[in-house]
């Protein structure tokens, strides 16, 4: 059997990336898709730590379902976010998307 | 006698409907007040009737007619609404009545095209229904508010010509100088309140015979119930706001200043004197000698007055005095009779001289003089009120002074019954003085006395009708007339503390008033005749003495005073206190602290999105960091 061990570093240097991803750029869309690895990182702990330490039940891996679903929904609304950030600004760069602030 | 509660009640509604609706009614509701005031005193005369055959049936154990309705009921608490008929309050109830009466029938004319006309009828009104609640309750919580509700009259009208700045002020210092001895009162009915559990007066009078008290405490109670008199009624040291209390118009000085609201200090020590007996001595002695005191102030500052109206206010306060004298003699018969005509023959003194300041339009007597062709019906009237407050035989005056005499000579001091005889003599002196100047010889002001005339019927018939109890008023005190009228007897058979009395005739005190009084007079008519010389020599050799007199004794440039320096002086700092440490510290200082504290953190708030996701990851960073390092357990 695969030591838990590597799929707990897999997750987390996808969390990471993710992570890295996030902070570092600049286009809207990369950040979206920087969010998605995040949360593959996340549902791929849960179906590791599901089917090792309790292999009967299902409870890991319908979290993972649905974190596979949130996604699915929030990237659909964050498009259309960054679809009407495109519209007004012609650009789909979050710096200059600076209006809520002081 | 159950329906004695209507009494009050009339006026009340009077004053509700002239406050809605005064102004759309024919004459603005003056008729409506004098209505409503008529058939108070026709009432008073149904309850006089029960209460004088209550009398006659049960002559012993008689104790006054009550009616009271609950008002306020707690656990252990309960406050009666309540009115009570008895001697004192029959005697106070005439004088309310019928001088209200009188004085309204007046104002029709005296205050005829005044732009607030209507006004000062509903307020008249709302004084009659607070006076007669006043003299009717049976509880000393339902007194203290009417007793309030009149203060609060008087304060309208001295300030009824508020656009004149003095009347404003006086409006002002009025409230504010009785406020002071009110808060006494308040403390008195709350200390005579602990103890017996009651406020009704008949049952704290009980409570009090039959040695409920302690003894010191009953003392500083009745103490500081004799403050409420005090400011009231006008007595040494709060005496000041009587004089200015004349730029009032002066139907209303007639009325609240002479008559009625004045006299209810003397009323409330009258009808609390029981428990005023039952406490120390030291009580009643504090009565007699602040009333002294005020009877010689006044009677003295009354000589150097010129105001037309503040000379028959020093008299109020010298009347006032005299009856504090009484009652601290413990005679509820000589004070009550003094108050019985004093009402009478004051207000008729007042109208008088607003009969004159409305033909001439002066109220200085240095302005005034040779009016007595002009107006035969002032003068004589005028003469007739004189005359009862010098106390010249048969007038009411000269009865009621002599019970007064009679009393302080047998239960106080040689000394204080000499000082009563001296000021009895000052007294004779001034109002002498006061008469000569208005109505005798030339002219000071030729022009205003020219244009002077007689007033209308409105003017001078209230005048004789006042004049009538001012001439015979004072014959009750005998029994044969109090027998011919129903009553048991005379009117200390009436009115009385420990048990009735009949009237004797004392020759000797009687001689000896009589004496002095006429010696003031002919003194006076020496001084003031013709063009006053000898006054005015008098005047001018004692001038340090004179100037002492109509500066008022310095008593209000010391008030003045201590409010400029140690009432300011103390606000000054508990101001800047407010100010600086409550305000500006306390409420501002947070609100600006936190003002500031979100003005600088809300540059963090950049709006860029890497930023709040820094911050978030760093967080997570952080929080983990710590679990770490504490080895907290989730």
């Amino acid at each position: 059997m695969i030591p838990i061990n590597n799929f707990l570093v897999l997750s987390s240097v996808l969390f990471s990336i993710g992570m890295y991803g996030v902070l570092a750029r600049r286009n809207a869309v990369l950040i979206l898709m920087s969010v998605e690895l995040m949360l593959q990182a996340v549902s791929i702990n849960f179906i590791t730590f599901a089917a090792y330490l309790d292999p009967e039940n299902f409870t890991g891996i319908i979290f993972a379902v649905f974190v596979i679903v949130i996604a699915a929904a929030e990237v659909g609304l964050a498009l259309a976010i960054v679809l009407r950030l495109f519209r007004n600004r012609q650009t789909a760069n979050v710096d200059e998307a600076d209006l809520m602030k002081w | 006698m159950e329906q004695a509660w209507l009494i009050p009640a009339i006026p009340a509604a009077a004053f509700v409907v002239l406050l809605i609706a005064g102004p759309y009614l024919p004459r603005r509701g003056d008729w409506l007040s004098i209505a409503a005031i008529g058939a108070s005193f026709v009432l008073f005369f149904p309850v006089l009737f029960d209460l004088v055959d209550a009398i006659n049936a049960d002559h012993e154990g008689f104790v006054g007619g009550v009616k009271s309705w609950e008002w306020i009921s707690f656990p252990g608490f309960e406050i009666d609404l309540g009115f009570f008929v008895d001697e004192i309050t029959i005697v106070m109830l005439v004088v309310v009545s019928f001088v209200a009466l009188m004085v309204q029938i007046y104002s029709v004319s005296y205050m005829h095209g005044d732009p607030r006309y209507g006004w000062y009828f509903a307020v008249m009104s709302l004084f009659a229904a607070s006076m007669l609640t006043l003299v009717l309750a049976d509880n000393l919580l339902l007194m203290y508010a009417a007793w309030e509700g009149v203060g609060f009259c008087s304060f309208l009208l001295i300030g009824f010509w508020w656009e004149k700045r003095s009347a404003a002020e006086a409006a002002k210092k009025a409230f504010v100088t009785t406020r002071i001895g009110d808060v006494g009162f308040l403390i008195g009915i709350i200390m005579l309140w602990r103890e017996a559990g009651t406020f009704n007066i008949q049952e704290i009078i009980h409570f009090a015979e039959n040695g409920g008290y302690d003894s010191t405490y009953l003392t500083a109670a009745v103490l500081f119930l004799f403050m409420g008199a005090i400011g009231k009624s006008g007595q040494f040291p709060l005496h000041v706001w009587l004089p200015d209390a004349m730029e009032g118009p002066t139907p209303v000085s007639a009325l609240i200043h002479a008559a009625t609201m004045v006299v209810a200090g003397v009323y409330m020590v009258a009808r609390m004197l029981p428990v005023f007996v039952a406490a120390d001595a030291v009580a009643l002695d504090v009565v007699t000698v602040l009333g002294l005191v005020t009877v010689l102030m006044s009677a003295t500052m009354g000589l150097a007055a010129t105001d037309i109206k503040r000379v028959i206010a020093y008299s109020t306060l010298n009347s006032l005095g005299f009856m504090f004298v009484a009652l601290g003699s413990q005679s509820v018969t000589a004070a009550m009779l003094y108050l019985f005509v004093h009402g009478f023959f004051k207000s008729l003194l007042f109208l008088g001289a607003g009969a004159v300041i409305h033909a001439t339009e002066k109220q200085d007597v240095n302005e005034l003089g040779g009016l007595a062709g002009k107006m035969p019906v002032t003068t004589l009237t005028f003469l007739l009120g004189v005359g009862a407050m010098v106390g010249i035989i048969p007038l009411s005056g000269f009865w009621a002074k002599d019970e007064v005499l009679t009393v302080t000579d047998s239960e106080q001091s040689v000394a204080i019954f000499a000082l009563v005889l001296i000021s009895v003599f000052i007294t004779a002196l001034y109002m002498t003085r006061l008469f000569i100047l208005t109505f005798l010889f030339e002219p000071k002001d030729r022009h205003a006395a020219d244009h002077a005339h007689e007033g209308g019927p409105l003017l001078t018939v209230p005048l004789i009708l006042l004049a009538i109890p001012t001439v015979i008023g004072g014959l009750v005190v005998f029994d044969s007339v109090g027998e011919a009228l129903g009553f048991p007897g005379g009117f200390g058979q009436f009115v009385w503390l420990e048990e009735p009395e009949k009237y004797k005739f004392h020759a000797d005190i009687a001689v000896m008033s009589s004496a002095v009084a006429v010696a003031g007079v002919v003194t006076g008519w020496i001084a003031w005749q013709g063009k006053a010389e000898l006054a005015t020599r008098v005047r001018n050799a004692m001038s340090p003495v004179a100037t002492l007199l109509s500066r008022r004794y310095y008593i209000d440039d010391i008030y003045q005073w201590g409010i400029n320096n140690i009432v300011l002086g103390v606000s000054t700092i508990i101001s800047w206190f407010d100010r600086v440490i409550v305000n500006d510290t306390g409420v501002d200082g947070s609100a600006g602290l936190s003002y500031f504290a979100g003005y600088e953190i809300k540059f963090t708030e950049t709006g860029r999105l890497p930023n709040y996701a820094l911050g978030i990851a760093a967080g997570v960073v952080i929080i983990g960091v710590l679990l770490l390092v504490f080895e907290v357990k989730i």
